[in-house]
This record gives C-alpha cells, sequence and structure tokens, in this order.
C-alpha cells in the first residue's frame, strides 16, 4: 500500500473536528492535532515497538488467545480453531478524518472470523510507545458468524513519557443468532491520546454484551455507535471511567435502533476526582416503524472534589409509538442513607466513604461479561482507586 | 445506662420530638408503642446519630457521657446499635466485609487488635446457623435483593456480632412472618443480660409475645404520655391507642 504524500495527510489532520462541532464540544483534539503534524514533519516513521516484556506480561496474565498489534504493526496472531485470520489493506467507510487517517495511515488492519463457540477468549492488545513523538493506528474488524458465539478482550495500553496519539477504529458484525461477550481495558499512559470508535452491527436475534473501563489515559474519545437494522437483538453494555488530575474522559454513544422489537440498555458510571474532565452523551434513535423498541440508558457520576467536571447528556429522539425508553443521569455524591448506615455500624465517615466509592466502581467490575478478564480489571481498578479515594485532602463528601 | 431528658427534635420545621423523657437500665427490656407519626422512628434516629434531625433542647447521656456530642460512629463503637426499620440496599459492599469492617472498628476503639479471620467466620456462621439464616448470605451484597425477612435477619445478625450494651430495634417486626418474628425474637432474647437494655420500637402488640419487656411505653405526639408494664400492651392491643391520648389530654 502507498501512503498518501504527507501535504495530503497533513490536509486530513486539519480536518479533525473541532469544539464547533456539536458532536465534539466539550473535546477539544488540538492536542491530537499537534502531535499527528508533528509527526508528518519528523517524517511520521513507524516506531519500532518497545516493551515487549509489557507484551508478554499482559498477554501472559489472562487466559486468551493474543493478537498483537504494536505501534500500529501486527506482531502476534492468535492460531485457534474456529477463528480464521486475514490482513486487511483498508479500513473502509472513512466517513470522518479521524477514520481518514485511520484508512491513511493502516499499516496492519486485522480480520478476524469467529465460527462456532469459541473455547478461549479472543484477545486484542493495542500497544504503544516510542521514544519519539509517534502516532498509530488501529484497526480491527471482528465477525462472528451466524450462530457463533464467544468473547472479546480488548486491552489499550501505552508506555512513555513522549507524546503519542493513538487513533483505533473497531468494528464488529454479529451474525444472526450469534452471541458476543466484549470488554475493553483501556490503560493508556496519563499523557498519552485516543481516539477510539467501536460500531456493532446486529444480526437478527443477535445478542450483545459488552463493557468498557477507561482506567487511564490523558485525553481519551470513545465512540460508540451500534447499528440494529435486524429484529430480535438484545444489546447490553456498561462504561465505567475513573479519572484524576489531567484526564479528559469522553464516551459518546449511539444506538440506532432501526428495525423492532429490540432491546438496549446502557450504564456508564464515572469517578472523578482532582482537575479532571469527563463526558458522557448516549443518544438513542428510535426509527420510524422500530416497534417494541425497548431502550434504557442510564449515566451516574461521583465527583470527589469540586475541580472534577462532567458533562452528562442524554439524547433520547423518537419516531415511533410503540416503544418504552428511558433513561437516568446522576451526578454527586454518594447515597446518605448508605452512608448512614454504614457509620451507625461503627465505620467512620471517611471509611464509609471509602467502601461506598469503591462499591459504586466494583458494582461494574462484577457485572463484566467476560470472566477471564475480571482478574486484570479488578487489579487495574483497585489500583486506580486507591489514588482516587485516598491521596486527595479535597476529600470532602 | 441510658438517660433522654426533655427531648426536643425537629426535622426542617416540623418539631417531632416535644419534650420526651425516658430511663433505660442496664438489664432492661424497653418496649415503645404508639401509632405512626407518633415520633418512635425520630427517638431512634436521633440516638443513632442522624445529622437530618436537629436536636434543639434537653439532653441525652449514654453509660454518663454526653451522646448528643458524639458522631454516629462514635456511639456505634461505644456500645449503641440501631436496628433500621427499612435497612439500606448496599451493592458492591458484601455482607463479610460489613460485619468484619464493623467488628474491627469496634474493637479498635477498644484497644484490641483485628479479629483472625478464622474466627470471625466461625462466629458469623455460628450466629447465622442460630438465626435460621444460609452461610452464602455472607458472600452477598449487603441486603441486596434481601427479601424483607432477610433483611431483619440481617439486621439481628449484625446485631448478634456486634453484641451491643443497648440496642434499638426500630419496627423489627413490621412484615415479618410467624417464623422470621420467631427468630429475630430468639436472636433478641440471646442477647438479654445483665449488662445490656433493648429497646423495641413497635406498632403492634405481637412482637412482644415473643419478646417479654419489663416496660411499655406509650408514645404520642413527640411525648411519651403513659408508661406501664408488658400489661400496658395487651391493653393498647385490645383498645387501641385513643382512650390513652384521651386520658392523657384529659
Amino acid at each position: 500500500m502507498t501512503r498518501l504524500p504527507t501535504d495530503k495527510l497533513q490536509a486530513i489532520v486539519g480536518r479533525f473536528p473541532t469544539t464547533r462541532d456539536e458532536d465534539w464540544k466539550y473535546t477539544d483534539l488540538t492536542r491530537a492535532r499537534d502531535i499527528s503534524k508533528r509527526w508528518l514533519d519528523a517524517g511520521a516513521a513507524a516506531p519500532s515497538p518497545m516493551f515487549v516484556d509489557d507484551i508478554d506480561r499482559i498477554t501472559g496474565s489472562i487466559d486468551a488467545t493474543w493478537f498483537v498489534i504494536a505501534n500500529g504493526e501486527l506482531q502476534a496472531v492468535g492460531d485457534t480453531p474456529g477463528v480464521t485470520v486475514t490482513k486487511l489493506d483498508q479500513a473502509p467507510n472513512a466517513d470522518s478524518a479521524l477514520a481518514e487517517l485511520n484508512a491513511a495511515l493502516l499499516i496492519d488492519g486485522l480480520g478476524i472470523r469467529i465460527d462456532g463457540e469459541l473455547e478461549k477468549p479472543i484477545g486484542l492488545l493495542v500497544i504503544d510507545g516510542a521514544d519519539d513523538t509517534s502516532v498509530s493506528q488501529a484497526y480491527i474488524q471482528v465477525e462472528f458468524a451466524p450462530h457463533s458465539s464467544g468473547d472479546v478482550i480488548e486491552y489499550h495500553v501505552s508506555y512513555g513519557a513522549a507524546d503519542q496519539y493513538a487513533n483505533t477504529v473497531v468494528a464488529v458484525d454479529i451474525g444472526d443468532n450469534a452471541s458476543a461477550h466484549h470488554v475493553r481495558i483501556q490503560d493508556r499512559a496519563r499523557n498519552h491520546v485516543q481516539t477510539g470508535r467501536t460500531t456493532i452491527n446486529m444480526g437478527r436475534d443477535a445478542r450483545f454484551a459488552y463493557a468498557g473501563f477507561d482506567l487511564g489515559g490523558g485525553l481519551i474519545r470513545n465512540d460508540m455507535i451500534v447499528n440494529i437494522a435486524n429484529p430480535g437483538a438484545d444489546v447490553s453494555f456498561d462504561g465505567l471511567y475513573l479519572a484524576t488530575d489531567g484526564q479528559h474522559i469522553d464516551n459518546h454513544t449511539r444506538v440506532d435502533h432501526r428495525v423492532g422489537p429490540a432491546t438496549s440498555r446502557q450504564e456508564y458510571r464515572g469517578i472523578l476526582k482532582g482537575k479532571c474532565r469527563c463526558v458522557w452523551n448516549g443518544k438513542a434513535i428510535v426509527h420510524e416503524g422500530a416497534d417494541g423498541t425497548d431502550a434504557d440508558q442510564a449515566n451516574h457520576n461521583l465527583l470527589l472534589s469540586e475541580k472534577a467536571e462532567i458533562d452528562a447528556k442524554p439524547e433520547l429522539e423518537i419516531y415511533t409509538d410503540d416503544v418504552k425508553c428511558s433513561h437516568g443521569t446522576t451526578v454527586g455524591q454518594l447515597d446518605e442513607d448508605s452512608l448512614f448506615y454504614l457509620r451507625t455500624r461503627g465505620l467512620d465517615k471517611q471509611h464509609a466513604t471509602q467502601v461506598l466509592t469503591r462499591a459504586f466502581a466494583a458494582g461494574l467490575v462484577g457485572r463484566a461479561p467476560v470472566d477471564a478478564a475480571k482478574e486484570t480489571i479488578t487489579a487495574l481498578m483497585e489500583d486506580r482507586l486507591a489514588t482516587l479515594i485516598q491521596s486527595d485532602e479535597d476529600f470532602s463528601l | 445506662m441510658l438517660e433522654i431528658k426533655n427531648l426536643k427534635s425537629r426535622i426542617g420545621d416540623t418539631e417531632i420530638l416535644r419534650g420526651l423523657s425516658l430511663q433505660v437500665n442496664a438489664g432492661e427490656v424497653h418496649a415503645i408503642m404508639g401509632p405512626n407519626g407518633s415520633g418512635k422512628s425520630t427517638l431512634a434516629q436521633v440516638i443513632a446519630g442522624h445529622t437530618d434531625y436537629e436536636v434543639t433542647d434537653g439532653s441525652v447521656t449514654f453509660k454518663g457521657n454526653d451522646l448528643l456530642e458524639l458522631e454516629p460512629e462514635e456511639r456505634a463503637r461505644e456500645g449503641i446499635f440501631l436496628g433500621f426499620q427499612y435497612p439500606v440496599e448496599i451493592p458492591g459492599v458484601n455482607n463479610a466485609y460489613l460485619l468484619k469492617a464493623a467488628l474491627n472498628a469496634k474493637r479498635k476503639h477498644h484497644g484490641l487488635g483485628e479479629i483472625d479471620a478464622f474466627e470471625f467466620l466461625k462466629m458469623a456462621r455460628e450466629k447465622m446457623a442460630g438465626l435460621g439464616m444460609d452461610p452464602k448470605f455472607l458472600n452477598r451484597g449487603v441486603n441486596e435483593g434481601f427479601s424483607g425477612g432477610e433483611k431483619k435477619r440481617n439486621e439481628i445478625l449484625q446485631m448478634a456480632m456486634l453484641e451491643p450494651d443497648l440496642a434499638i430495634l426500630d419496627e423489627t417486626d413490621s412484615g415479618l412472618d410467624i417464623d422470621a418474628l420467631k427468630a429475630v425474637a430468639l436472636g433478641v432474647n440471646a442477647l438479654r443480660s445483665p449488662d445490656r437494655a433493648i429497646v423495641l420500637v413497635t406498632h403492634y402488640q405481637r412482637l412482644l409475645d415473643y419478646i417479654e419487656p419489663d416496660f411499655v411505653h406509650v408514645l404520642s405526639q413527640g411525648r411519651i404520655i403513659k408508661s406501664g408494664d408488658k400489661s400496658l400492651a395487651l391493653e393498647l392491643e385490645e383498645r387501641g391507642y385513643d382512650w390513652v391520648r384521651e386520658a392523657a389530654n384529659g
């Protein structure tokens, strides 16, 4: 594949969304633009992967069939019965500047097709890190054949002090009556940037259970787009984000109910402390004729300090009558009744606060749809929570 | 053990307790009865230290110390236990964790080390068996998805583990079937001792068939308007509350 000339690539970067775009109102991509420009100016070299030990450590910690994309290059390809692997030259649907950049700079696209019942989870490790400013792309397509089922673990991680921008596109097609369990763990370095888009296409009577855990990262934007164009789909997804000083984590979700009956539910929870900002924008569109739709969305946030900021926005657009839709958003502090209850059992206020904060996050980990990943997620979450609920004097609940 | 003098308390602008006095000595079991809205639950919450209730007058001493000065957790560690009328569900915090954390908070307060994990489990299993609770409840979220009866048993389990000097049980009997009621009564009676006091807040006489009180008080409009022995409870069951109120007003 020949790469576009640098000026063309720079032009794509110049078309990145800005805060003037409604969908990007709260997330400023200036850092992603700057990193991309500098990297292109410097010759746009693909850095050789660092952190080989970390690859081994991570792939050794979860029993899965691992595929490793390191700085955009496919490093390891798993081999297991029922899984067909293809290298993809080009990401399709370059319908935005971010997708265009992904397509233009893609080194190795990864296609995975799952037939039958998977025994072990598929592990997708996207790992980045270089000595100098770097930009990487990942494009992963997962296809669940009709009647197939399996677990997928996406693990995004990055290392190093140098600026890094990762732009990932994941497309999941779930065939008729197939069942997919999917978790995404994001534990990138606190100074790195990622824009990630995940699109899910639901087949007839297909089931999709998902949970995303944003535990790291500097500037993170996730777009989750679910397309229900066949009846009988059952979609359920959770998201947890933990943010401290300097972090910005934006989760945008969009569920298109094009036909019914179908069910979708989502629940995102966030714990924020220090000077950080998180965004949750959940859009559900029930198109004309999508009778029998049941859509529910919820977003709950705990703000542990005054400097933390959350922008939470549910958006329901309903163009048909026979629907059940609900949404709920809370921004605030811990439940006073629970706090009092624990105190009457002898736990002091700070301890009770820690216990309840931990429980708020642990609830989503407990119901994560891929058991094999729970231990790792719990360990990462506990580690992050320890700093989140203990380190700041601004601990005023 | 507990001495309440002329206690006045309000929530927002509504005065609920209007000069309540009560003395509870070690070894005694008191039943506080009264119609809905008389202030029974408020009294329980004020003793436990709920911050929504403002104490505007009067005093409460516990073992000779000013109770109102203490935080809720300090009251608990000093030996006060409140069994809630509506125990909260706390998903994500398991029962075993809460029991252990509560026990250790109290032990630390009294200069003791943390309880041995083996000892803890042994004790918890014994107490649960006594209450007819399945040991698997230990690993469930606190009251998460529990039935009304299970929640109340769980309150009694916490009380049994913490062995308080003063237990206040707020409508612990409400919504219980006869088996659960008996189990709760068994747990309470097991705690009775010359060193402890128990205050039962209840709407009905039924619980008192199983836990025999030494004193029965009638609370109305934030004051105790009549006190007596267990026969008063039976009389209330038969005649209702109106005659007491009329006698008090007359």
